[in-house]
């Protein structure tokens, strides 16, 4: 299990009904962590994964930081994750 | 009820020394070469304001311009308010709501106040009947009193206004023009000529309509206009934020990146708990109270209405939380209490006040303080740090720096002005460039921002060259942008720290949203390839005036629109030396993110790159003869030398 910061901004923030959240995740990667999230927050993944192709959608953004480091965009949702990583979907 | 074309474009000029008031058509080809709204601005000024003029003399012309595209049913309501700057540059400015659709209606496209009046007056334009009235009893009044007094005297609930407030009047620096309360336009000293014109407002109400050439042609385009907002087709990510969220969602996206400047920008990132109470997403629980949007805006509407719901300050009303005020009111100046930042920001559109002006000349004023350049004896006793603070006496700063009273006196400067006087070498803290302050974007992590707020003409206004936080690189093929002409590396364009490229694409974007700003359309609603492709605002231009003419020559207006902002100000003494970032910026690091100054080599490398893009001169900036040759503008190389600017071949 993993602890990690995640960040709702805008739209996802009606979706989860909070700002922020430290949460716990078996997932090793940005996609399973998704999925994770999708069982508590139903719709998230539709949110941000196009349903046809399983990408991140070209109209949404998720910035990931590991602990410490400067934030940048994702690309690629089979992004590692790591203790104390900062996640901002929006 | 009378119908004009929409192509059609009526100037209507109002001299306050003579009282006389006459109606002119615009040059059919001008609405070819130059569109409209901010495009035919920029031909007026470089035409009728001699260079070398007194900004606040009778010599000195405000103009209000729409386009061919304001008042078709389409989001289209913006204005653009153009003089010369006190600060002897270019001053323009966009504003929205309903002020442009009703003066079309009422025959006019463009109003042009020359002259000073002995006394305060306003302007009122009813259809064919056009008055300058007096307005004793509204000089004074801030601007949502003059609203009322307006509403309640002229009793048509139609009327729009335009107005300024108690700093215009009063000269203070950077006094913008207000209308529908909330809606503020013109940044760069549009509001204090007019205040030096004794222009207490505008007021108008039309009939008549607009047709367009090719209304099938147009519900085409603008179908495919709609797609490029739509909340599930646009391919922008900023699309779904910006419609119902608005960009003080920033505020929490910011700190983590090293993009919020906080305590005057000393800092990058603030504490996420006082980024987090001025959100976005704070502001919708608990303030909102109505949604209120532009003419015909295909978006949610982002200048909603708030009041504060409890506390000191409960009861309090205003509009327009955006992406300048979390940052002017709140981590600049450590200030992370929503109530107190609302109500300062309610105050600057009360006063007319502009906040950039406001919030960036506190920080200067709390730096100076926190390094003892300034004491208690200059503040009037008032302590002054970063988050150390009187929230009842900084309210009333702002009331006195609209009034020009005691220490507001100092601060109504702006802070360049503010630093002049005093010396000390609080200069270094000044965040400002051409005399203006910043407007809340930083620029240390993206070069683009850094260039941008360097060349600007009329002072840092990212509007003028697009939002700097890009589109999507691969919104665009390699085949699109060969059919579009663009012969731009995009994805090295858009690497954000890497100096190359980035002049290229700020030509681009500039060009770009010349053109937007004549037809005139809204900012916000650029997204998608819309700021990149234009060939939807071209369908939308031809259909709505039967005007063709190919892609590129419609490109070709916005270029020349930048080039005549440019000559306005090479003509003024404007120059390389002017383009260029605080001192902050170029002096210093950004701790903890690993972002390098923006150091005069690589400003330079950025500045050589643009102005060669461009055709300008690399010493001087003055667009080269050829360049002017290929835009048709040939005349204004010769009006150059005449005036001894030397014009490169």
């Amino acid at each position: 299990m993993k602890v990690v910061n995640l960040r709702y901004v805008a739209a996802a923030y009606p979706l989860t009904g909070r700002l922020y959240e430290d949460y716990s995740t078996q997932a090793d990667t940005l996609l399973g962590l998704i999925e994770e999230l999708d069982r508590k927050y139903r719709g998230f993944k539709s949110m941000f994964c196009d349903t046809a192709t399983g990408k991140l959608r070209i109209n949404t953004m998720i910035y990931y930081g590991d602990k410490e480091k400067v934030p940048v965009a994702v690309l690629d949702l089979k992004q590692p994750i790591s203790e104390g990583a900062k996640i901002t979907f929006w | 009820m009378k119908i004009r074309q929409a192509k059609e474009q009526i100037l209507l000029r109002v001299d306050l020394s003579s009282g006389s008031i006459k109606k002119e058509p615009i040059p059919e080809e001008w609405t070819e070469m130059y569109l409209g709204a901010r495009g035919i601005n920029s031909r007026l000024l470089l035409k009728e304001i001699k260079n070398g003029i007194d900004p606040y003399g009778p010599e000195n012309i405000l103009y209000i311009g729409t386009g061919p595209m304001d008042g078709v049913p389409i989001g289209m309501g913006r204005l653009s308010i153009a003089t010369k700057s006190p600060r002897g540059c270019i001053a323009e400015g966009s504003s929205g709501g309903f002020f442009g659709p009703e003066l079309r209606r009422a025959g006019y496209d463009f109003i042009a106040v020359e002259g000073i009046s002995e006394k305060p007056v306003y302007l009122l334009i009813q259809d064919e009947k056009v008055e300058i009235k007096d307005a004793t009893h509204l000089w004074g009044k801030t601007t949502y009193e003059t609203d009322a007094a307006l509403r309640a005297e002229l009793k048509d609930p139609n009327f729009q206004f335009r107005y300024i407030g108690p700093a215009a009047e009063n000269l203070v620096h950077s006094a913008m023009l207000f209308g529908n309360l909330n809606q503020a336009g013109g940044r760069a000293g549009c509001g204090e000529i007019m205040g030096s014109k004794k222009l207490k407002a505008l007021a108008v109400r039309g009939h008549g309509g607009i047709k367009l050439y090719d209304y099938e042609g147009f519900l085409d385009a603008y179908k495919d206009f709609r797609q490029k907002l739509d909340l599930e087709t646009s391919r922008d990510m900023w699309t779904p934020v910006w419609s119902t969220f608005g960009a003080p969602v920033l505020s929490r996206l910011f700190p983590d990146m090293g993009q919020l400047m906080t305590r005057n920008a000393q800092e990058m990132s603030w504490d996420y708990d006082k980024a987090t109470a001025i959100s976005s997403e704070k502001y919708l629980d608990s303030y909102v109270t109505k949604a209120k949007a532009c003419w015909c805006c295909p978006w949610p509407s982002c200048q909603k209405l708030y009041t504060i719901p409890s506390g000191k300050y409960q009861g309090f009303k205003g509009g327009n939380y955006w992406a300048g005020q979390p940052i002017t009111f709140g981590s600049l100046i450590d200030n992370g209490d929503l109530d107190l930042l609302l109500v300062l920001s309610g105050l600057c559109n009360r006063y007319g006040l502009d906040i950039f002006h406001v919030g960036y000349t506190l920080g200067w004023a709390m730096e100076c303080f926190e390094k003892g350049i300034l004491t208690k004896a200059d503040t009037e006793g008032m302590e002054l740090g970063f988050g150390r603070f009187d929230q009842d006496e900084l309210i009333n700063l702002v009331r006195k720096i609209a009034y020009k009273e005691g220490f507001g006196e100092l601060l109504s400067l702006g802070c360049e002005g503010a630093a002049q006087r005093i010396g000390k070498g609080s200069e270094k803290y000044c965040l400002s460039v051409k005399g203006m302050e910043l407007e809340a974007i930083a620029e240390r992590n993206l070069l683009m921002v850094g260039l941008g707020i360097a060349v600007s003409e009329v002072g840092p206004d990212h509007t003028r060259w697009y939002p700097p936080y890009p589109c999507n690189p691969s919104l665009l093929s390699k085949a699109e942008l060969d059919e579009l002409g663009l012969d731009i590396d995009l994805k090295l364009a858009f690497e954000t720290r890497n100096p190359d490229k980035k002049g290229e694409l700020l030509r681009w974007f500039t060009i770009s949203r010349a053109i937007v700003e004549a037809l005139p359309s809204c900012v916000f609603l650029v997204r998608d390839s819309l700021g990149l492709d234009l060939r939807t605002w071209w369908k939308l231009f031809e259909s709505a005036t039967g005007i063709q003419q190919d892609y590129q020559e419609f490109v070709r207006a916005g270029e020349r629109i930048m080039n005549l902002d440019r000559i306005f100000n090479v003509r003024e003494g404007y120059g390389r030396k002017d383009d260029r970032v605080p001192y902050r910026m170029s002096h210093e690091d950004v701790k903890g993110f690993g972002y390098k100054k923006i150091d005069q080599d690589t400003l330079d490398r950025m500045l050589d790159e643009y102005y060669s893009a461009n055709g300008w001169s690399l010493s001087t900036t003055v667009p080269k003869r050829s360049k002017l040759s290929e835009l048709g503008m040939e005349e204004l190389a010769e009006d150059l030398v005449s005036k001894g600017v030397e014009v490169e071949s």
